[in-house]
């Protein structure tokens, strides 16, 4: 009777879980998102080198302890060694261990990242074929803008797609000035390694450059209300000549007065929608 | 007479004065919020795992949400309330207010506390704190809900957060911290002026050196966040624009940002003031059970001096991303970094303690070893978001989540835990259940690693923080069944802990009578008999030896001399 049930349940159990992911470890197989941008490899490569180093020192660490467990338990017969640790000798070694940690590990990363720092990600891309876009999040959805032909924000002809649908084309930096209509939100677009807060009453920068077409998603990264999780963006990455297409599709037309028709007050969410950008682009240097 | 009775009852178990009363107090009201946070931990890890799902009836879900659904505003509660009990409302009381109130006059040879009156009050505030924030999930729209860290202008009336939860909420929080701020005061001064004859500084056991620091944190960087909570509910109530601008300002001259510096100003050294008392039982406990001094017990104490000091310059590692200039980021990476060095010196000194000695694996040792386990994990996985460049990805993902959880939850709570295990007997003059202890720790120690562990799995692949819904995001689905095992360990921990809280109560009521000094530990609380009557020492000790003095050659016959014993010649 009742081993009957246990097998009942036994059998319930493993229907319910036959399907999951059971890891100890699942860093070992379960990828970040694929990386299509041009420098994202560098953030994988620091994160690579950091899994490898402390996984290097935690064993050694946990392999100690084992041994120490194992060597030192108390047994009839066994006493402890009286020492104090606090000969010269000791605190040298201790003070050795803790400096050899941080030339292997924390002065390496710090290193490349630094370099990083310099050649891709401070580094803002100057230069004709570079393209700007304007980023203004607000509750719950992202807001683009282009420059139009005239390469300048804040015109008849700038480009305002439709929300949430952000279009790049591949391999050409796409140079990005981000500040928010309300709250903070964080502009994060997992496949290509890149977040940057917008915060009010600041306008931030970032950059990235596409090295694949295809479609990915964006999100909130900063807690921004109860939509923060269904607060998602796509960006879509093609050819320089479908860019372009796209961008004349979206430009403004002859009888568009501007934001006027842009502007439908308040949408399904009881959402304001912004009625002017409030901002506009900021030349650095 | 019956009317003296009556007042007795109320000055000995509700306004006392006594230290060790106030720390029960402490105890107490840490374990129940404890219990309170926890729970709610599991409702959020049933979201992520059966995103708009029913909750099952072992959560409760009838209960709390109509037809058991969560909705993203009670998700969003859950998370703030979860943080914020957690880390002021579980883990400060449990360790500073009960064992700071507990270890420090007992350790040090006082009487009680410099301001026994103080300390009083600084227990009712914390209790008023408790009902203010409990009070919060009565009002129609419910609880604070701009995270633990309410960033405006999320947490302010024009962000979007309306209801009087939030207001509830940065009251309470301020009310608790003017609460540690009269417990700091009062540990800081009893340590300087009340220690025993021949209580020099380095005689003091590390335990006690770990919670005078976080005392002497508290006092210099709790009025920092009190000012900024202060703005906050001004902000909150009567319209003041501190925290806000772009297009939400009506007026000009408000910085969002200025509440971020301010937050993390105090928010980073509040991580060192949660781990230091941990850090310091644990030394003090690894000693104890390898009998064997305490490895470099004067490189330990500078090392969390050293800390102490580099924990207030490194706020900046949590605004990486919030366009920073490089220049300052780059320092604060570099700061960061540099706590490594103590912090590795200090960790070899816990396997110097347990080198060449004579382990005994009591529960109280095995939650201290497993200290040296998850807080080994949790401080190395802080070195990616040390750095600028992996923390742009990482940042305000579940990578971060499982990070301070190794750190804060996981070491400060193991921590607690073995101080808890520890002191019982002298607490409650009761013996706890060892083997219940033992059975409760592998219990929590491998479903404890599993939950954070993967959390850090999930933020690298991807999925941030404070997601109602996961499965809205396609780059995610990869990772949805990890989310389920990971939901299924965490209710095991969860309700795993039924064991300890079977064993708490039921030793405090049934069980055996504890002798005065069963680990066979030399510091001074336990050449005490119990029960110790207010006041402490009947006449005060004299100190002669360090606080570590275990298998020492000198002494025949046991390996432990206290430190009010003369050593013999």
């Amino acid at each position: 009777m009742v081993k009957n049930t246990m097998k009942i349940w036994l059998k319930k159990i493993k229907s319910k879980t036959k399907n999951i992911t059971w890891t100890a470890w699942g860093i070992w197989y379960i990828d970040p998102p694929k990386d299509v941008s041009l420098d994202g490899y560098r953030i994988d490569n620091v994160i690579q080198y950091t899994d490898t180093v402390i996984t290097i020192y935690f064993s050694i660490v946990i392999l100690a302890l084992i041994f120490f467990i194992f060597k030192y338990r108390t047994r009839p017969g066994h006493t402890a060694v009286y020492d104090k640790g606090d000969t010269k000798k000791h605190v040298l070694a201790t003070i050795a261990m803790g400096l050899l940690v941080f030339f292997s590990i924390d002065t390496v990363i710090e290193a490349m990242s630094f370099r990083d720092l310099k050649e891709a990600f401070w580094n803002f891309p100057k230069g004709k074929n570079v393209v700007k876009v304007e980023v203004m999040p607000q509750q719950f959805a992202w807001n683009f803008r282009y420059p139009g032909s005239d390469g300048k924000f804040n015109t008849e002809d700038d480009v305002v797609p439709a929300q949430n649908l952000m279009h790049v084309p591949v391999n050409t930096p796409i140079l990005i000035q981000i500040a928010p209509f309300d709250v903070i939100h964080s502009f994060y677009i997992p496949n290509f390694r890149v977040k940057q807060d917008a915060t009010p009453g600041m306008v931030n920068a970032m950059w990235f450059q596409a090295t694949e077409t295809g479609k990915f998603e964006i999100a909130c990264a900063e807690l921004c209300g109860n939509g923060h999780y269904r607060m998602k963006g796509y960006l879509t990455v093609e050819s320089q000549e479908a860019f372009e297409k796209w961008l004349a599709d979206n430009a403004p037309q002859e009888d568009d007065d501007d934001w006027d028709d842009w502007d439908t007050e308040v949408d399904e969410d009881n959402r304001e929608i912004p009625k002017e950008w409030g901002w506009t682009w900021k030349e650095i240097q | 007479m019956s009317e003296h009775h009556e007042q007795t009852f109320w000055t000995k178990y509700i306004f006392s004065t006594d230290h060790k009363v106030i720390a029960k107090q402490f105890l107490w009201l840490g374990l129940f919020f404890l219990a309170f946070g926890g729970f709610q931990a599991l409702l959020i890890r049933w979201q992520l795992a059966y995103p708009e799902q029913p909750l099952p009836w072992y959560l409760l879900g009838n209960l709390f949400y109509e037809g058991g659904l969560m909705t993203p505003d009670h998700y969003n509660v859950l998370f703030t309330m979860h943080g914020t009990i957690m880390i002021f409302w579980a883990i400060t009381p449990m360790l500073i207010g009960a064992f700071g109130n507990f270890i420090i006059p007992l350790q040090i040879g006082a009487p009680d506390m410099a301001f026994p009156r103080l300390n009083m009050i600084s227990f009712w505030t914390m209790f008023l704190a408790s009902i203010v924030l409990l009070a919060s999930y009565l009002l129609p729209e419910g609880a604070a809900a701009g995270g633990w860290t309410s960033y405006p202008p999320l947490s302010t009336p024009v962000g979007g957060i309306a209801g009087e939860g939030q207001t509830l909420w940065t009251l309470a929080l301020t009310l608790a911290g003017t609460s540690t701020l009269m417990g700091a005061i009062n540990y800081i001064i009893t340590v300087v002026r009340m220690r025993a004859p021949g209580m020099t500084y380095f005689k003091m056991p590390l335990s006690v050196w770990g919670l005078w620091l976080t005392s002497i944190m508290n006092a210099i960087f709790v009025p920092i966040i009190a000012a900024g909570l202060i703005l906050l509910l001004l902000d909150r109530t009567i319209g003041t624009q501190f925290f806000i601008a772009g297009g939400l300002a009506t007026v000009e001259g408000g910085d969002p940002l200025l509440y971020q510096h301010v937050f993390w100003i105090f928010g980073h050294p509040e991580v060192y003031i949660l781990i230091l008392p941990a850090w310091g039982i644990v030394s003090e406990l690894l000693s104890v059970f390898s009998r064997k001094p305490a490895f470099g017990a004067k490189v330990t104490v500078i090392c969390m001096c050293t800390i102490v000091v580099l924990s207030s310059i490194v706020w900046g590692h949590h605004m990486y991303t919030t366009g920073m200039s490089p220049l300052l980021g780059k320092a604060f990476m570099f700061l960061t970094l540099l706590i490594s060095i103590p912090s590795s010196i200090f960790f070899l000194n816990w396997l110097g303690t347990l080198w060449r000695g004579n382990l005994h694996f009591d529960p109280p040792m095995l939650f201290a070893m497993g200290v040296i386990w998850v807080f080994g994990l949790g401080g190395l996985t802080g070195l990616y978001n040390a750095t600028v460049t992996s923390d742009i990805y990482l940042h305000d993902t579940m990578f971060v989540v499982g990070h301070f959880h190794y750190t804060m939850a996981a070491s400060v709570l193991f921590g607690g835990l073995a101080a808890i295990y520890f002191w019982f007997p002298k607490m409650f003059n009761k013996k706890m259940n060892p083997l219940l202890g033992k059975i409760h720790f592998w219990v929590s120690f491998i479903p404890l690693n599993y939950v954070f562990f993967n959390m850090m799995v999930l933020g690298y692949a991807g999925q941030h923080r404070r997601l109602y819904n996961p499965s809205e995001y396609e780059f995610l689905a990869p990772i949805s069944d990890l989310n389920i095992s990971i939901t299924i360990f965490a209710i095991i921990l969860g309700f795993s802990q039924l064991i300890f809280a079977y064993n708490f109560i039921n030793s405090i009521i049934n069980g055996e009578k504890a002798e005065a000094n069963p680990w066979k530990a030399n510091t001074l609380e336990w050449t005490l008999e119990g029960p110790i009557p207010h006041g402490n020492f009947a006449t005060t000790p004299t100190v002669y030896n360090g606080p570590h003095e275990y298998s020492n050659p000198a002494v025949k016959d046991r390996d432990w001399i206290a430190q009010s014993e003369p050593m013999p010649t």
